[in-house]
């Protein structure tokens, strides 16, 4: 059995001087298995999105250790942090698209990295949230909806095939055929890729029909796990 | 008026039969502006990204000197980049009194403030969303600051015009850095005073008139792009609202 691709012991992210004593999110254990789909609920303020910046590598934990890919990362990992950003890619509550074509937007992330673009690729990435390429692709950031934007970044990361993917709240103010295509996207991913998702949301329901496990999260602690029918 | 009218048509004549030294002029002018303004964008692009997205200690200090430096007078700059440059000022030894290097880095002080403090307020007015978002899709530091400034590229192309327009029309630095020295570094503004000063006006208006003809297409620049850039203001959209 492989190694877990992340796993924290003792994690705690906080503020000021000792942060343990302002703790804004504290995890004695926790392991994310390869190509599995983790799902995080709680109340706004329980730690949901600072667990996934925490994963996505744009926090680093005050105190505890996080491993990736079996490797501890340490003070030199956070310093070439885009590095360990490249393979664990999230996609947050505030997250926006570049004010460029929605096909720049999707081919941005791979820009980056020095990878090759082809529109293959980029159509299928678009396609995987529902969006037509030859329809969508030429168009400008501004002539999207919401829902369509919100759909366009998560094909921005889709394209990236990264190892993991983290989502918050990837359905707010989706409609209901937008959420369809999310979730196709999401197990698509795993299927597909074996990419190994997080995704904190307020829709247990919508969760509990796509993740693997479903914890749920208080006052920055896990404080459970959800089992089974509510 | 008819002095006017004169003068405009001499002005007129002198541009028409290509006159050399009215061109030399425009020619120095081009020159230096050319230097000045690239090494303004060079330096005050990521000094202006720095100010506009990093937080450290003494940076409102910071602001508060380039703001100072916006309103130093031109003239106080050209004093102190002739000290520096004349024969026994520190960098005397390098030659660069009365040419056309030598005005440019005059010019370049007066075009640099501008382009820092129009790029760090760009760069603070675009979404802070937009780091977050840049991080998470992967760029290292230099990645996050190109893409950062071409995501405010229409204020970044408003402040290059700004700092363009004020370095094509100045004169105090010019006049005391460059020595305004016929065929070299006698720039239009230059030109204009010590012409109208001999009481050659044709030469001057003819000379102003290209001034004249630089500035409105500069400002109809700026126009152009302020409209373009306050029609994209609040940065990236974000992902879950529509504009």
């Amino acid at each position: 059995m492989s190694a877990p691709l992340y796993s924290l012991r003792g994690v705690v992210v906080g503020y000021g001087e000792p942060a343990t004593a302002n703790a804004v999110l504290h995890v004695p254990e926790l392991s994310i298995e390869r190509g599995s789909i983790l799902g995080l609920v709680g109340h706004n303020g329980s730690g949901k999105s600072t667990l996934l910046k925490l994963l996505g590598f744009l926090l680093a934990p005050s105190a505890g250790e996080l491993s990736f890919d079996g490797r501890v990362v340490d003070a030199a990992g956070y310093r070439a942090g885009h590095l360990l950003r490249r393979r664990a890619v999230l996609l947050g509550q505030d997250t926006c698209l570049l004010k460029r074509s929605v096909a720049a937007n999707v081919a941005f992330g791979l820009k980056l990295r020095g990878q090759p673009v082809s529109q293959a690729a980029l159509a299928e990435a678009l396609g995987l949230v529902g969006l037509d390429f030859v329809e969508f692709g030429p168009r400008s950031w501004r002539e999207l909806s919401g829902g369509e934007a919100r759909r366009v970044a998560l094909a921005a990361r889709l394209a990236l095939t990264p190892e993991a993917l983290l989502l918050d709240e990837p359905t707010t103010g989706l409609d209901r055929a937008s959420v369809g295509f999310v979730q196709q996207a999401v197990l698509a991913a795993r299927e597909s890729r074996g990419t190994t998702l997080v995704i904190a949301s307020h829709d247990v329901d919508w969760l509990k029909s796509c993740a693997d496990r479903v914890l749920l999260m208080d006052e920055g602690r896990i404080t459970g796990e959800i089992l089974g029918e509510l | 008026m008819d002095y006017f009218s004169e003068g405009l048509s001499q002005a007129v004549a002198l541009l028409l039969s290509l006159d050399a030294e009215t061109f030399s002029a425009v020619g120095a002018t081009a020159s230096v502006t050319a230097l000045a303004l690239f090494a303004s964008l060079l330096l005050g692009l990521p000094l202006g990204f720095a100010l506009g997205h990093f937080r450290f200690p003494g940076r409102r200090a910071a602001r508060l000197f380039v703001d100072w430096m916006l309103s130093l007078p031109t003239v106080v700059i050209g004093l102190i980049v002739y000290a520096l440059l004349t024969a026994r000022g520190p960098l005397g030894e390098w030659g660069l009194l009365f040419t056309v290097p030598g005005m440019a880095l005059g010019l370049t002080l007066l075009g640099l403030p501008i382009i820092v403090s129009m790029t760090a307020t760009a760069v603070e007015s675009t979404d802070t969303r937009l780091t977050e978002t840049l991080l998470s899709l992967g760029a290292d530091r230099w990645q996050l600051l190109l893409a950062t400034l071409v995501e405010a590229r229409f204020a970044m192309a408003l402040a290059a015009a700004t700092a363009f327009g004020r370095i094509v029309s100045e004169v105090g630095i010019a006049m005391m850095v460059g020595g305004n020295i016929k065929w070299q570094t006698r720039t239009i503004t230059t030109a204009i005073a010590l012409e109208t000063g001999k009481g050659e006006f044709a030469t001057g208006i003819a000379l102003g008139f290209v001034l004249m003809v630089v500035a409105l297409v500069v400002n109809l620049l700026v126009a152009l792009l302020r409209g373009r850039s306050n029609g994209r203001q609040g940065g990236a959209q974000p992902g879950g609202v529509r504009p």
